[in-house]
């Protein structure tokens, strides 16, 4: 009998998916570890010790005696912006898909784990309009429909200024269509993050973002409970 | 922070638009809104100052930076009448306070650092009572009892202008000397304080200084009576019979105060208001409205202030410039419209060609710059960027106009996505489906040091471990998935403790002072429902010789049970780096139903049909009769003799809402033989 072909897991579908989106347009898919230092998870993200904006993030601690300097199941996909940008220099366009942590209680639309996806554009002459063109192209390219965008106040530590960002799907008979939907947190890379990486924030500007993949899996999918993407049930994962 | 519709109009003013317009315009321009309601307030029937039933509040997500003057009404009406260019109505903010000096009372502070301002305000012959019902309706409205008139009007203070307070009865507060004495102090490691009770206990919470807190002492004793910025206590507290009052109004170090409130798991409106910094101008501001208050509310004799503020903290003067404005913002705006926007927020704006009063003689650039300070209460205007933000919102975010991206740069193929993606491709192909689980475990190498719960608290060092249980929990699905064996793969990371260097040594070696991690492959199968027979090991090997020709490369799994893994990461290393990603494959667009909780009940049917009917004529013809409870129908076996063909097929049966009976089921299958009779078919 013929070999019946198995399903891909949602999130992986999506990743791949918004790697090729990306790299059409020039950001490499970059990467970093999953076990991070305080360092780069907060400090360089000028994000510092005992400041309230840490309570934005309930983090996972390793063991004192299990590493060299205070480390942490990373809270989000920035480190890997302040790692590169510090490699790497500008200009540098990346995205970082990946798996981050939270110490929080797990419900329908939580989960302990979860995939985000960060992006950082840094060059000359970046500035709110480069980061609302790129988004509104990688929306309409992943919800295969013209996709507006909108910006609100919002705050980052490591962007200033931040907004929070809003898309509607205009086209299409999607159940999301017609609707704004918060999506995400972006804004411009705040100068102690160049500075922390040795990059020149008068030559240079950029912007980052940073996304929940389980969340964009609900908008493409109907995926109803994010619990359900880390089952290995696969009464789950055969419907993709 | 919620906050009373009514309150903000009686600082903001005529201006003040309806509560849905006011929710616009902060989402737009400052703050998200969590939702506009109305509550009622005078459930005893008592008449509200502003004679109405029920009151709007409006919940406000204030931002993290804006925390510092922003969790007050006074501070969100500020923010409205900067949005809509007015300016306010009423200012608690406008004047500084002109407050007579006392020496009745003192203070002695240890570190000024951690308490860079203190003051104290004596008031005489006031009578402790019910509040009015104007700010009993304001409490109220917020979700905060009414107390009594004294309490009342910290609370109200405090959810006025954000600055927290504590009043302390002044005869129970021991003079010595014709003085009141105050402390501020470090606690000593041991010595114990009594806070305010909490969690409904009446008993006041007795709390074992770790030396790292700051503590509130009456000197002449050197009694601690409070944990500075964190919670008060009951020394010397206010009561029925109180006269005489001491309202202290201070200033502590922010993350003092977080470290003793995160450590005690007090978080307290008056301590998030500490943590986050208000301005170290506002104490005085607060002791000017409370002492109105209390005369207006509760009588007496204002008899004076101390106020200890050894350094004066002064405000930063930041240079902004046009040039970078629209650099960021991607906007065309004037250096007149940057003015006009940034004087909105009540900052001091100098143009720096003006100032310097020798048009002509400076260049362009200095023509172009504004010297912008923000307003007192603004601890968070620090740098150009923070002032450009406030050009960005209040010039509406909404202006904002996208640039069409472009390849300006090439993107670097990444090497581990590009063979993990040709690692999925070839093994869906060979009929494996791909799982991802939890990255934590029961039991491993490297144990977390707060876990979410004991069955969670290390991290995995192997998939294996839940490959196993991927297999044994989906194998009681196989009729439902319609598969005769479970086949999946999960490609994730594992971590394990290493040396300096990266390198796995021998477990527990004392050079492994990292925790290292890798991309490992695990693929499972799974043939049996009562577990591993020895047959798993064959598509397991054909999938690893698949996976062999596609890369390239040999292969060595740890291969356990009928579960294998490998070291991708290391597998990856050893590959060459490809110029371009392959173009993704076609993935026709899914849509997902909840898995339903029921079990599902399989029936097997065999039919004979004659040569040349198909699976597919039969399977539809037993679609209706099978109905909605039918989630499948599959063809396990066919064969021809005689000019005949046998089919049989797998129908299989679940609810959304229930578990199903064997009659149900039987009914159903009683009108699928009925349907193939009358199709001439014969079951067999």
């Amino acid at each position: 009998m013929k070999t019946t072909p198995g399903h891909q897991h949602p999130l992986t579908q999506m990743i791949d998916e918004i790697n090729h989106i990306f790299a059409e347009i020039g950001f490499t898919f970059a990467e970093g570890p999953e076990a991070e230092t305080e360092h780069y998870n907060f400090d360089q993200l000028n994000v510092p010790k005992d400041h309230p904006s840490r309570d934005m993030q309930d983090t996972f601690w390793f063991k004192d005696k299990d590493v060299s300097e205070p480390s942490v199941l990373r809270t989000h996909t920035s480190p890997v912006q302040a790692r590169f940008m510090e490699s790497h220099g500008a200009p540098c366009k990346i995205i970082v898909p990946g798996k981050v942590f939270r110490n929080e209680t797990t419900d329908a639309t939580h989960e302990a784990q979860f995939y985000q996806l960060e992006g950082l554009h840094v060059g000359e002459g970046i500035h709110l309009g480069h980061l609302k063109g790129t988004l509104e192209h990688f929306f309409s390219k992943f919800f295969s429909g013209k996709t507006e965008v909108r910006f609100r106040p919002s705050f980052f530590p490591f962007v200033e200024p931040g907004v929070e960002v809003d898309m509607r799907l205009l086209e299409g008979d999607s159940k999301l269509a017609g609707k704004w939907i918060e999506v995400m947190g972006a804004g411009m890379v705040h100068p102690n993050l160049f500075k922390a990486a040795g990059i020149d924030s008068e030559k240079y500007s950029g912007y980052a973002f940073g996304m929940g993949i389980d969340r964009l899996g609900v908008m493409k999918f109907g995926i109803e409970d994010v619990r359900d993407l880390y089952t290995g049930d696969l009464r789950f994962v055969n419907q993709f | 922070m919620i906050v009373n519709y009514n309150w903000l109009k009686e600082y903001v003013g005529a201006a003040l638009p309806k509560a849905a317009e006011v929710d616009r315009l902060l989402t737009e321009h400052a703050f998200e809104i969590e939702e506009v309601t109305e509550v009622k307030v005078n459930a005893e029937g008592r008449e509200g100052a502003l004679g109405q039933a029920g009151e709007t509040v409006i919940d406000v997500d204030v931002l993290p930076n804006r925390a510092s003057d922003c969790l007050c009404h006074r501070g969100i009406a500020r923010e409205l009448a900067t949005i809509l260019d007015v300016q306010l109505e009423k200012d608690p903010l406008a004047d500084e306070p002109s407050l007579t000096q006392t020496d009745k009372i003192t203070v002695n502070i240890a570190d000024t650092n951690a308490c860079p301002r203190f003051t104290a305000s004596l008031l005489t012959g006031i009578e402790v009572k019910e509040s009015p019902d104007w700010l009993k309706t304001r409490l109220e409205s917020l979700g905060q009892r009414s107390i009594n008139n004294v309490v009342d009007a910290t609370n109200y203070v405090m959810y006025a202008m954000g600055q927290p307070l504590h009043a302390y009865d002044a005869d129970l507060f021991p003079q010595v000397d014709g003085t009141w004495q105050f402390g501020v102090r470090y606690g000593n490691e041991g010595e114990v304080v009594e806070i305010l009770p909490e969690g409904g206990s009446d008993e006041p919470r007795r709390v074992e200084c770790v030396g790292t807190e700051l503590l509130i002492v009456d000197e002449s004793s050197n009694t601690p009576i409070g944990l500075a910025g964190v919670k008060g206590g009951n020394y010397a507290g206010v009561h029925a019979g109180t006269t005489n009052i001491i309202i202290e109004a201070a200033h502590f170090h922010p993350t003092i105060t977080r470290k003793t409130a995160r450590r005690l798991g007090i978080v307290i409106d008056a301590s998030k208001r500490f943590e986050n910094e208000c301005s170290r101008e506002l104490p005085p501001y607060g002791q000017f409205e409370i002492i109105e208050l209390i005369k207006q509310i509760a009588g007496g004799e204002y008899e004076g202030t101390l106020d200890a503020y050894p350094e004066k903290q002064t405000a930063t003067a930041v240079e902004v410039r046009l040039s970078k404005v629209n650099a960021l913002l991607g906007l065309e705006l004037t250096l007149e419209e940057i003015k006009s926007i940034i004087v909105r927020t009540g900052s001091e704006v100098v143009d720096k060609m003006n100032a310097e009063g020798r048009e002509g003689a400076l260049g362009q650039k200095d023509a172009e710059t504004l010297t912008c300070t923000g307003p007192w209460e603004r601890t968070d205007l620090l740098i150009e960027e923070d002032f450009i933000e406030e050009v960005g919102r209040l010039y509406g975010l909404l202006n904002i106009v996208s640039v069409t991206p472009d390849a300006d740069m090439a993107a670097a193929v990444n090497v581990r996505q590009y063979y993990s993606e040709q690692v999925r491709q070839t093994l869906l192909a060979a009929g494996f489906s791909e799982v991802i689980t939890s990255s934590f475990q029961k039991k491993d190498i490297i144990q977390l040091r707060n876990a979410l719960a004991s069955d969670k608290s290390y991290v995995r060092s192997t998939l294996t471990i839940n490959m196993h249980q991927v297999l044994d929990a989906n194998f009681s699905h196989t009729d439902l998935l319609g598969i005769r064996s479970v086949q999946a793969f999960e490609i994730g990371t594992v971590f394990s403790k290493v040396n300096a260097e990266g390198r796995e040594g021998a477990l527990g070696c004392k050079t492994e002072t990292e925790v290292g991690e890798h991309l490992s492959l695990a693929i499972g199968v799974r043939q049996k429902g009562n577990g591993y027979t020895p047959k798993d090991d064959a598509p397991l090997q054909a999938a690893i010789a698949d996976l062999q020709d596609s890369l390239g490369v040999d292969l060595e799994f740890t291969i356990e049970k009928g579960v294998a893994e490998i070291d991708l990461s290391a597998v990856v290393a050893t590959l060459p780096v490809p110029d371009a990603y392959t173009p993704m494959v076609e993935r026709t667009a899914a849509t997902y139903t909840p898995t339903s909780s029921y079990p599902a009940m399989a029936r097997d049917i065999a039919l004979w049909v004659s040569e040349g009917t198909s699976a597919g004529e039969v399977i539809n013809a037993l679609r209706t009769p099978a109905g909605d409870l039918c989630v499948r129908i599959d063809l396990f076996d066919e064969f021809t003799k005689d000019g005949r063909t046998s089919f049989a097929f797998r129908l299989v049966f679940q609810s959304q809402s229930k578990t199903l009976t064997d009659a149900e089921v039987g009914e159903v299958m009683d009108a699928v033989n009925a349907t193939v009779e009358e199709q001439g078919w014969e079951v067999r």
